[in-house]
């Protein structure tokens, strides 16, 4: 039986997809500050996790800049806000360009022709990197105090109000997550998918491999580098210690239990694994533990990720790389 | 659009937390019987061992409720996990708030969390008693709801400088720290402090984290021939200064350190009497910790906690723990959240009998414990101190 999804069930995906993000417009109705605050982090972790999977997955790079990515964009947002007064709204665009200009930078090493381990150490030492300048750069990122976010209204509304912080991510997180589905559907997209298979084969097509392995480091920085935006404003002081190995080994189990290279997987990975330790709050030490736990049980039961799961149920949930009609 | 966007403000509006202080709000958390206090800490993750600074405050509400509880009221700690991350501290601080609706909160260790918590604590209007976490911002500038403690950063560096001042005959004092934020917020009070006194440090040195060698610091020190040295360093750097100021003949210059390094580990570290006999360390207690006046505190938290193992953070919070006890008191039985920070507003010169200073929390100042005892070795033992030559 084939796995292509049918018109109908196309439509049918097509009407998923924005009924998810509509049904969520309502859920302030039924959260608390704290239930909407870690709805609110979830939303971050899916835009940190589908930056993440862009290029390990998708593009298969063994690449761990993306914390940096993450920090830049958080930064970015917390630096441009307290000191040149920008309202935080249009930081979150003025960062993703920050994050992307880091993808740029953290794709040299891959366009210089470093690859598997060595791109994984040079661009593990670039976070670092970042971490180390977040520290010693007192007068810009406030050292290891951090940076308080400035208060500020929208609407009328105090943007530490979380319902309000909720529209305006879901808003984001939406736009992005269309933005890469789009992307990765297009001629583009299946360029970064004819690299990770074979790059020298892609190259003999014509198909210029050094600026689509730096485009999608781009993407991914400009996606993860919103995200950082979102999160500045989410905890509202920035801090070193938040972009540091946690944060990567996190991200990373994310993407490896929702599926390497997978929107939906993006989703699923960062929903589940920023929910279960909230789970685990009232047994302190066991969120290590049941993480460990659970992702060598999706690793092993289901390699490809949660996403592969609900494609088994149903095409519906079939990624598609092509345009359907076309 | 116009329609869609009402709607997204009202849903914002109709889920936003109440700040209205009415008459609910102001005895959430509480019963006829309980008094619900969120007790926040990094209970799991590589800072855990802070969290011991909590033990002794709840085993101290445990012992007030074996004696009945304030006013028929038994002090019931909730507990949440910051693991010492800002993001797991603000949920555990929201969790707290709205959803277990705790009347009050006590706690923290983690400097850094409970600066990203304070705007949404002083936003919400619940009393916080930051119990163990040290940076001045957390309680400066004055928030209503919030009132410190334990010996701010600041109070420690000023503390600092006033017991080198003490020695008589200190004119020239020299400094040597670390480049990170940690050093400076016990130097820049410290230095301060100095200035305000008349005294210039002769010398500023750094030394770095990771150093082993600190040659070229001491051959500079001894052309300056300091009184007196600060040394706001780590226990291990700690450990090579006065190692290598020793080697150089400058034992005897008395070294006052932070309440970051311990008498009895750096000597460990050292392993030579010697080289520590003149080191002074920062010291918040009446007496050394397995001294006469702690004794009774620490069979408190072994009744209560058997297995735990008693380190300096264990009793750090406990000072706090009677100021609030001391205040729920004062506040009478029919106790609100306002009642309970005017309250709080009239502890004055409260002796703890563990801290070495007292708590005083007035409306225009909320940083209550203003200083710190010194410990050092005096005739070969660890001694408390409250100035040069003067036993606690």
């Amino acid at each position: 039986m084939s796995n292509m999804p049918t018109p109908r069930q196309q439509s049918l995906r097509t009407v998923l997809f924005w009924a998810v993000p509509a049904a969520l417009l309502f859920l302030p109705l039924a959260t608390n500050a704290y239930t909407q605050f870690i709805v609110n982090g979830m939303l971050i972790s899916v835009l940190v996790t589908l930056g993440f999977s862009l290029v390990i997955g998708n593009l298969g790079q063994l690449a761990f800049a993306n914390t940096a990515f993450f920090g830049i964009g958080a930064y970015a947002s917390a630096i441009l806000s307290a000191k040149l007064g920008i309202p935080w709204i249009l930081t979150v665009p003025l960062a993703g360009a920050f994050g992307a200009l880091g993808g740029f930078l953290a794709s040299v090493a891959a366009l210089r022709g470093i690859r598997s381990y060595y791109l994984a150490i040079i661009t593990l030492a670039f976070g670092e990197l970042m971490r180390w300048a977040y520290l010693h750069a007192k007068p810009l990122t406030g050292g290891t105090d951090g940076m308080p976010m400035p208060r500020e209204t929208m609407f009328g509304i105090s943007l530490s109000d979380d319902t309000l912080k909720f529209y305006i991510f879901l808003a984001v997180t939406v736009l992005l997550v269309k933005g890469t589905l789009n992307l990765m559907r297009s001629r583009f997209g299946r360029a970064v998918m004819a690299v990770r298979e074979n790059e020298i084969a892609t190259a003999s097509l014509a198909i210029p491999t050094a600026r689509v392995i730096l485009a999608t480091f781009a993407w991914s920085g400009l996606v993860v580098g919103c995200a950082g935006a979102l999160f500045a404003r989410h905890v509202g002081h920035v801090f070193p210690e938040s972009f540091g190995m946690l944060q990567l080994i996190a991200s990373f189990a994310m993407v490896l239990v929702g599926g390497l290279g997978s929107v939906l997987g993006a989703v699923l990975g960062a929903v589940l694994l920023t929910a279960l330790p909230e789970y685990l709050r009232a047994f302190p030490g066991m969120e290590e533990l049941f993480f460990g736990l659970i992702v060598a049980a999706v690793l092993v039961a289901m390699p490809r990720g949660l996403a592969s799961l609900l494609r088994r149920l149903s095409p519906v949930f079939t990624e598609r790389y092509y345009r359907e009609g076309a | 659009m116009r329609r869609i966007a009402s709607l997204l403000a009202a849903l914002a509006v109709s889920a936003a937390p109440a700040l209205a202080q009415d008459a609910a709000w102001e005895t959430e958390g509480l019963t006829d019987d309980a008094i619900t206090i969120g007790v926040m800490g990094p209970f799991s993750g590589n800072a855990a061992s802070y969290s011991k600074a909590l033990i002794g405050m709840m085993a101290y509400y445990d012992k007030i409720n074996d004696e009945g509880g304030v006013h028929g009221r038994k002090l019931v700690a909730v507990q949440e996990d910051t693991a010492c991350d800002s993001a797991k501290g603000l949920a555990a601080a929201k969790k707290l708030i709205s959803q277990d609706k705790v009347f009050m909160l006590q706690g923290n260790s983690c400097s850094g969390v409970a600066l990203a918590l304070r705007p949404t604590i002083e936003e919400s209007g619940v009393p916080w008693i930051v119990a163990h976490a040290v940076s001045d911002s957390i309680s400066d500038p004055l928030a209503k709801n919030i009132f410190h403690g334990v010996p701010t950063g600041g109070a420690n560096g000023r503390a600092m400088a006033a017991f080198v001042l003490s020695k008589p005959d200190t004119k020239n004092v020299a400094i040597i720290e670390h480049s990170n934020d940690w050093a400076h917020s016990y130097s820049n009070p410290a230095r301060a402090y100095l200035e305000e006194h008349g005294v210039t440090p002769s010398l500023e040195l750094t030394m770095e984290r990771g150093q082993t060698d600190a040659t070229a610091q001491v051959l500079k020190l001894r052309q300056e021939k300091p009184d007196f040295i600060i040394a706001a360093l780590y226990e291990a750097e700690t450990a090579i200064f006065l190692r290598d100021l020793k080697k150089y003949g400058m034992g005897d210059i008395p070294v006052m350190g932070t309440a970051g390094t311990d008498l009895e580990n750096t000597l460990k570290r050292t392993g030579d009497f010697d080289t520590v006999k003149n080191y002074y360390v920062i010291h918040s207690y009446v007496d050394n910790l397995d001294g006469p006046k702690m004794a009774p505190w620490g069979e408190m938290i072994h009744k209560y906690y058997p297995d735990e193992e008693l380190s300096t953070f264990s009793f750090v919070s406990i000072g706090s723990a009677e100021a609030l006890v001391a205040a729920l008191e004062a506040a009478g039985p029919d106790l609100t959240r306002s009642k309970l920070m005017a309250a709080l507003e009239e502890v004055r010169d409260f002796d703890t009998g563990i801290l070495s200073d007292p708590i005083t929390w007035t409306p225009e100042d909320h940083q209550g414990v203003k200083g710190s005892a010194v410990a050092g070795f005096v005739d070969g033992s660890p001694t408390v101190l409250k100035a040069w030559g003067q036993s606690y």
